[in-house]
């Protein structure tokens, strides 16, 4: 663990709440990049944020000193949006069932457009992997998002969801596909 | 070695594939999967593309600014969060809370009653319409055999080398039978006989993870592992799971219809 962290932790176990907040600011884009990523959402992610943060301190104590805060930060803030995603998941059903509709309700393009140049394709792809981020299922995003944009190890992922290697895997691995299912002509239609 | 699957090429591309070294040689002499890996290349490296909105260099103290204030209160939730309390085990005793209040819809209402059974009184806080409800009822059952399917399918295939401790899993199963008893209850007595014959199956199981012991010999945990997809109960469960999320889907159609 990084040292500065390592002393900020001991202090504010020791009731100290700035070196808390020294924890808090340095640590906040990092967290807020992650969980956007999996909740897709601005003010979710800065919800989420906080109520990271407000976990992490109660559970200071659970803390163990052999692992990054940074990583059990992560750990924590996953948990929180995954509950986040599956509590949307579920207003969801009921303010607005059609556009759950997982494949159909996927935005697509007029297949009649002109061959795109770089921007307007950037932004296709771009609205593309937006669509299928949302019809992931909250595990498939979480371990998705971890796997790929954190560089998390399945075990590590598997600890973090409360979910085992298998699991873990085969989440990954539906993400995966949906993506593919859906960028993959997108991308063969370019020169 | 053989062509590897789209699954093993996904774990080779994040370094984690057990024959990586296996793997490589393979894709240098075999044209097909070259191009199949390089097009997944194509697709992971196209997620990148996905946007995260900057945050101002003092967002950290501005977090802060907010958290702090809330070190100083009580544990007690934040009124405008009550989502937070949904964590295990609160979520589970709010979940079953909520689902004895489906159950009872889904005797009532979502399933054929008999004439005999006097209609339930169900008080709600916001009243839904029957699709919404029998959606939010479906999505439930979905996510609930999901889950158990994920958990028993991660129990045997646990990997062993002598005695296995599965308090872990004993924990999620406990809970997981909780909740099954319930919508095994109402199944019952909306008289669905195949979702009560797989719900009461997959509750014996998880009964009998839940409550035998914790720490299991390696002949006692290979004849748990045996027992749990006795019958073929792994792929009643993923059947029952499809349907219901077709069921599921359904529903919002219909909902959707009306609506319109």
């Amino acid at each position: 663990m990084d040292d500065s962290d390592a002393v900020a932790v001991a202090r504010a176990r020791a009731g100290d709440q700035d070196a808390f907040g020294m924890l808090v600011e340095r640590h906040s884009i990092r967290l807020f990049q992650l969980v956007y990523r999996m909740t897709g959402n601005e003010q979710d992610a800065e919800d989420v944020v906080q109520e990271t943060f407000l976990r992490a301190y109660k559970q200071l104590d659970r803390f163990e000193s052999r692992a990054g805060f940074g990583t059990w930060l992560h750990r924590i803030a996953a948990n929180c949006s995954l509950d986040l995603l599956r509590k949307r998941k579920r207003q969801d059903q009921q303010l607005d069932p059609v556009e759950l509709e997982s494949e159909e309700s996927m935005p697509t393009l007029p297949s009649h457009a002109p061959p795109p140049d770089d921007q307007v394709f950037h932004l296709e792809v771009q609205q593309k992997v937006e669509a299928v981020m949302k019809q992931l299922t909250p595990m498939e995003r979480a371990a998705f998002v971890l796997r790929h944009f954190e560089g998390r190890s399945i075990e590590e992922i598997g600890r973090a969801l409360g979910t085992g290697p298998s699991a873990t895997k085969q989440s990954i691995f539906r993400a995966v596909q949906k993506m593919r299912r859906a960028l993959e002509p997108v991308l063969n239609a370019t020169p | 070695m053989n062509h590897p699957n789209e699954d093993q090429l996904i774990l080779y591309h994040y370094g984690e594939a057990s024959g990586r070294h296996e793997v490589a040689e393979h894709l240098e002499v075999c044209e097909s999967c070259r191009a199949n890996y390089l097009t997944l290349q194509r697709v992971l490296a196209a997620v990148e593309t996905l946007p995260v909105p900057k945050r101002a260099e003092n967002y950290g103290a501005e977090v802060w600014r907010q958290v702090r204030p809330q070190l100083a209160k009580p544990d007690g939730p934040r009124e405008s969060d009550f989502w937070r309390l949904f964590t295990w085990p609160r979520r589970a005793v709010a979940g079953a809370l909520g689902l004895l209040v489906l159950g009872a819809f889904l005797a009532g209402r979502f399933w054929p009653q008999p004439p005999t059974t006097p209609a339930p009184v169900i008080v709600q806080s916001q009243p839904l319409s029957a699709g919404a409800r029998e959606r939010v009822l479906l999505t439930e059952i979905g996510d609930h055999l999901e889950r158990s399917q994920l958990a028993l399918i991660e129990l045997i295939n646990r990997k062993t080398s002598g005695a296995v401790d599965i308090t872990a899993e004993q924990v999620l199963a406990r809970e997981l039978a909780a909740v099954n008893r319930l919508f095994r209850r109402a199944a019952a007595d909306a008289g669905e006989a195949g979702l009560s014959t797989v719900l009461e199956e997959l509750e014996r199981v998880l009964v009998e993870v839940a409550n035998g012991p914790a720490r299991l010999s390696a002949d006692e945990f290979a004849a748990l592992r045996e027992r749990i997809d006795t019958d073929g109960l792994l792929f009643k469960v993923k059947v029952l799971g499809a349907q219901v999320r077709s069921r599921e889907r359904d529903a919002a159609r219909e909902l959707a219809a009306n609506r319109s």
